[in-house]
């Protein structure tokens, strides 16, 4: 094969696209009677209806029940702290909490992820205890998420000689511990972006004199970091609406006098608590004011992090797909 | 060159980010010995999810007094809470029971001293649907046939008539089915029920003082009231306050005292000791922590006063008489 760029193959594979495809040709040559495909069509159809459906119900729901707090005192809802009445109680601590809980994650999950993923794909010989690992790293993607609470609980939190690093039950302990939730999922999509970088894209690399590190620094990674990216991103913003783990952990339920600002990176290693834990605790309280309208509020807000945080990750693998392209 | 330029950028954003957490986790060491056993400074409160809202006031007011000492308050629940407390984990335990005495051994062992404050009366409401007006009024004899270690498997209230009989009761439980839903046993409100009502009953017949297996159990009190509310002839229990904030969805049931009196549960019959099914709650202060944290003592000092005269009555619990918050008082200062 010619010595090839990237900028080639990416052109070559936008000409291959551009091409008409056969697709309409055949569709008129399809039997006018074919009442099983039909039928497949039409469950098709109904099944992401019905995943659409559980949805809307859902979001309709929660806004409904959230909307006398988002309408009526959103402000003073996102910036007040935990209390004893609903009308007085927001959600500032379990903000600053959510936040620093998953930042933690994303530092730690993130290289380690990434360098993990890179060694077994482009490092590792093609041995049996390879296979092995990566066939328990896809066995631990698999693995409950209150099981790494209690890791999280053992080693975290109460291990010795780790617990004067992270404080005990703090965002540095619940963060570790999610990070650790997280590991598997990041290795894996990782891998498979690695695995999807075009084998002429390497050979371009070595063909040129350049060393194995230089083609997966200069190469394999900058093309295969949009899949990286996006699948490490959403999986960190599943972790953030993670319950379970932090209650094991020990996130504060009912209340805490401290409202630390954003910068102050302090509460990293100060008790604290996180939206999925307040949403819990509210859900279980008498009053309809907890259990209603705060708990819905909680969880819009919620929902809206967890999007943003999608959305950081659809705008990042645009924006690296478009420099892979070469625009 | 576009690729390499946006690698590097990658390399520089991963150093940049490795080094902000090296920041974070080294950064303050120094504030670490308080957090380890209980703190110096701060107060930290665990145990009773019934206890919880008292504690929540109290700490909500206590900002306004004292802004300096930080507060933290959680409720696990009253074994989960004397289990930190006793490895030292917290300053002030929360429990809707008295301290067992595994629990008690487990304190001594680790060297945890504490004082026990009796801080209010909470009754424990037994409830069915509103649409259940077979039932009004029962005695523990009808409640021991119906919930008692004996009941497992009776799938009808009538089912627990021979019991009841034999047990001293009016035996005059309807034909209906039974769905019983009630606090599990972590709760500190199962343990009071089995101790107010099932006990005695047990101990005179040969049986374990435990409720029967085949209940379904909540952790989430809104899943009991849940439950009793959609099911016309259910049965079950939970704390007073809870049931009172969920008077319109289910029926408060009378239940008959020693002298065979119906008495309905109300904030002033269960001061008064009528209400048969009353329970104390308590907290349990670490001496030690407030032997050397000043923050601490205020907290608890805030608690006595503020604490016993007023939050109390806002979380919906029923306060102690005066000569009770005297005895409280007592305790805490001569600790």
């Amino acid at each position: 094969m010619a010595l090839t760029t990237p900028g080639e193959i990416a052109a070559n594979a936008a000409k291959r696209k551009a091409r008409p495809t056969p697709r309409v040709e055949l569709s008129e040559l399809r039997r006018k009677n074919d009442v099983a495909g039909t039928v497949f069509k039409g469950l098709l159809l109904g099944g992401i209806f019905v995943t659409f459906l559980i949805l809307i119900v859902l979001l309709v729901q929660v806004v409904r029940d959230g909307s006398n707090v988002l309408t009526g005192r959103l402000g003073d809802f996102l910036s007040s702290g935990l209390g004893s009445s609903p009308e007085i109680s927001g959600i500032a601590q379990a903000l600053r909490g959510t936040f620093y809980v998953t930042l933690i994650t994303a530092l730690v999950a993130f290289p380690l992820g990434i360098a993990s993923a890179l060694y077994l794909e482009e490092y590792a010989p093609k041995s049996r205890l390879t296979n092995f690992i990566n066939l328990n790293i896809r066995n631990l993607a698999g693995v409950p998420s209150v099981v790494y609470g209690i890791l999280g609980l053992t080693i975290f939190v109460n291990g010795w000689g780790i617990r004067s690093i992270t404080g005990g039950r703090t965002p540095i302990a619940a963060g570790l511990t999610l990070a650790a939730l997280v590991l598997p999922i990041v290795i894996i999509t990782a891998t498979e972006a690695l695995r999807g970088v075009p084998r002429a894209l390497r050979e371009a690399g070595y063909g040129v004199g350049a060393t194995k590190s230089e083609v997966i620094k200069d190469h394999v990674l900058p093309y295969a970091a949009p899949g990286i990216l996006t699948g490490t991103l959403l999986s960190i913003a599943r972790a953030a609406g993670e319950a379970a783990p932090l209650i094991l952990i020990g996130a504060t339920t009912g209340f805490l006098s401290d409202i630390p600002g954003w910068g102050d990176v302090t509460q990293a290693r100060e008790p604290f608590t996180a939206l999925p834990i307040i949403i819990a605790s509210w859900a279980r309280q008498p009053q309809e004011g907890f259990k209603v309208d705060n708990a819905a509020a909680a969880i819009v807000v919620l929902v809206v992090f967890v999007l943003l945080v999608n959305a950081a990750a659809i705008f990042m693998r645009n924006r690296f797909e478009r420099k892979r392209a070469g625009l | 060159m576009t690729r390499s330029n946006s690698t590097n950028k990658l390399v520089a954003l991963l150093a940049a980010l490795t080094m902000v957490a090296a920041a974070c986790g080294g950064g303050d060491s120094e504030g670490s010995e308080g957090s380890t056993s209980g703190s110096t400074s701060g107060v930290n409160v665990s145990g009773s999810s019934t206890v919880e809202p008292i504690a929540i006031r109290v700490a909500e007011d206590f900002k306004t007094v004292d802004g300096d000492v930080k507060t933290q308050v959680s409720g696990p629940g009253t074994g989960d809470g004397f289990k930190l407390f006793c490895e030292g984990g917290t300053d002030i335990s929360n429990a809707s029971r008295t301290i067992k005495d595994s629990e008690a051994e487990n304190c001594k062992e680790n060297g945890i001293n504490y004082v026990e404050l009796k801080v209010a009366v909470d009754g424990i409401a037994v409830m069915t649907n509103p649409a259940n007006t077979a039932v009004e009024c029962l005695s523990f004899a009808d409640l021991y046939a119906l919930v008692g270690p004996e009941s497992a498997g009776f799938e009808t209230w009538a089912a627990g008539n021979e019991i009841a009989a034999d047990a001293g009761g009016d035996a005059g439980l309807p034909d209906a089915p039974l769905v019983i839903s009630a606090p599990g046993t972590e709760s500190g409100t199962y343990d009071s029920f089995v101790e107010i009502v099932l006990e005695g009953i047990a101990e005179e017949r040969g049986e374990e003082p435990d409720a029967r297996i085949d209940y379904s159990s909540a952790a989430d009190d809104n899943v009991i009231i849940e439950t009793l509310a959609t099911n016309d002839t259910s049965f079950g229990w939970v704390g007073f306050a809870f049931a009172v904030e969920n008077a319109d969805r289910v029926k408060l049931i009378d239940v008959k005292d020693a002298d065979g009196n119906c008495v309905t549960p109300t904030p002033e019959t269960i001061a008064s000791n009528e209400y048969p099914i009353a329970r104390d709650l308590f907290i349990y202060v670490n001496t030690g922590s407030a032997a050397n944290n000043e923050g601490l003592v205020a907290f608890v000092d805030h608690f006595m006063d503020f604490g016993l005269d007023t939050a109390v009555a806002e979380a919906g619990y029923v306060p102690l008489t005066d000569e009770a918050k005297a005895a409280t008082r007592a305790a805490w200062t001569g600790r």
